[in-house]
């Protein structure tokens, strides 16, 4: 028994491995979870590489994108060529900087006008996997973030806080097949859940076949989830079908934002005041 | 031990690289899944109790930093290891096209078994053709990867087996 054991010890263990990562999962079919001791030791010690690591990796794509921008600059003179790459990476910088002052300016902007306990949040890292839709930011705990609270920008809705340790969170965003945003037409009020999905990116469920809704109708929060404040920019209808789907209409929804794109996000809790147009 | 170093350090820098990389390169919702390659990797050259520990503990790894759900990928990436290991009874990888097509293969492992997973304990939601052309640009682009991490992989398992223990 031994001998045969030792001889699929690799089989016995990975089958083991199966089994207990199912232990880990079963609680969640019913909507719990289990202690995690290792996620936060984790997360703390990929912080600090994360941020360098996202830093740079924002520098250099802003630099390569002014760079690609102004080469036909460079190619009009060849005598000023050095010149002009100098001055494009100064330009670059200099672009970089005011792009990042603006976009901090309109979010400051944004909190002080409705959300004065909005806290500022920097994204450090995205999902590892590409099933999952997640966002790690550089606040957690310690800061006032709590499960559960809204992730949001001017521009729109992004996710929900669905893990936090002490000094960081992991946000679920609005285009993950397993998120839902209770979300209403602008124009005739009706209601649904904006969900994302792997098929055709995200989509509105649970929409009345006999709802008024056509293509190009601005989505908002409806605030009726109790987790975003109502009145929050979703995105717009994109296509509507009502065909062969019983009692729901079958509706694509264009984000307002590409909420895996954003740098800088604003934590809310959902009973904010409503947001005015 | 010193193999086993290699394959820890070199699962964390990936790790790094997959959860902060992806946003310099405009592959939409995709990402470079390196954890993947490496699982397939360890089930087929390094297949120890500890490569099947560090998978676990990879696959959960990724769960921190992606899933809502704690154990998917660590149920998933043990798949894949099981599935690799028992292919390197049969099938030698010694070509880039051939480890290509084993990693293509584990991550259709990897994507149906996530779905088995979503549909038998957490949602209601049907997945249609859509997932599955989802799971085929994932699979791809995670064959496009193996050959050349496969080939440094081997590269740095062959040079720490070389080098000599000091007595």
């Amino acid at each position: 028994m031994l001998s045969f054991l030792r001889r699929n010890q690799v089989l016995f263990s990975a089958f083991l491995s199966v089994i207990f990562s199912l232990y880990i999962i079963a609680p969640a079919a019913k909507g719990q979870h289990r202690a995690d001791p290792i996620g936060p030791l984790l997360m703390a010690v990929m912080r600090p590489l994360q941020s360098a690591i996202q830093s740079t990796v924002f520098g250099v794509r802003d630099f390569f994108g002014g760079y690609v921008a102004l080469r036909g600059v460079a190619a009009e003179n060849e005598r000023l060529k050095a010149r002009v790459r100098e001055l494009e990476g100064e330009k670059s910088r200099l672009l970089e900087e005011e792009a990042t002052n603006k976009r901090l300016r309109e979010l400051m902007e944004f909190r002080t006008e409705w959300a004065p306990k909005a806290i500022t949040a920097t994204v450090i890292a995205t999902s590892a996997s590409a099933y999952f839709h997640t966002l790690i930011i550089d606040k957690g705990r310690a800061n006032g973030v709590e499960k559960g609270m809204a992730v949001i920008s001017p521009l729109g809705v992004i996710g929900q806080v669905v893990s936090v340790t002490g000094r960081n969170a992991k946000v679920l965003l609005v285009t993950d097949s397993h998120s839902g945003v209770d979300a209403m037409v602008q124009r005739s009020r009706a209601r649904g859940l904006v969900s994302g999905s792997l098929d055709n990116g995200p989509v509105m469920k649970y929409v009345k076949r006999s709802d008024d809704l056509k293509e190009g109708d601005r989505l908002v929060t409806s605030g009726l989830d109790g987790v975003f404040p109502k009145g929050l920019l979703i995105g717009t209808v994109s296509k509507v079908n009502k065909k062969n789907l019983g009692l729901f209409q079958y509706i694509e929804v264009g984000l307002a934002l590409d909420p895996a794109r954003v740098e800088e996000v604003l934590v809310v809790r959902g009973n904010t005041p409503e947001i005015k147009d | 031990m010193k193999v086993s170093l290699l394959f820890f350090i070199t699962g964390f820098v990936l790790l790094l690289f997959q959860t902060t990389l992806p946003r310099l390169v405009p592959l939409g919702p995709f990402v470079p899944d390196f954890a993947l390659v490496l699982c397939v990797y360890l089930g087929l050259n390094h297949p120890t109790v500890g490569a099947v520990v560090g998978t676990f503990l990879l696959g959960y790894s990724v769960d921190v930093f992606s899933s809502n759900i704690l154990g998917l990928n660590a149920f998933a990436l043990t798949l894949v290891f099981i599935t690799a290991y028992l292919s390197s009874r049969a099938i030698w990888v010694h070509s880039p096209l051939l480890s290509a097509s084993v990693v293509f293969l584990a991550s259709w492992v990897k994507g149906a078994s996530l779905m088995l997973l979503w549909a038998t304990f957490l949602t209601m939601e049907r997945y249609g053709v859509g997932s599955l052309k989802y799971i085929l640009i994932d699979a791809t682009l995670a064959a496009v990867l193996a050959p050349a991490l496969f080939w440094a992989l081997k590269r740095g398992q062959n040079y720490l087996e070389q080098v000599k223990m000091p007595e």
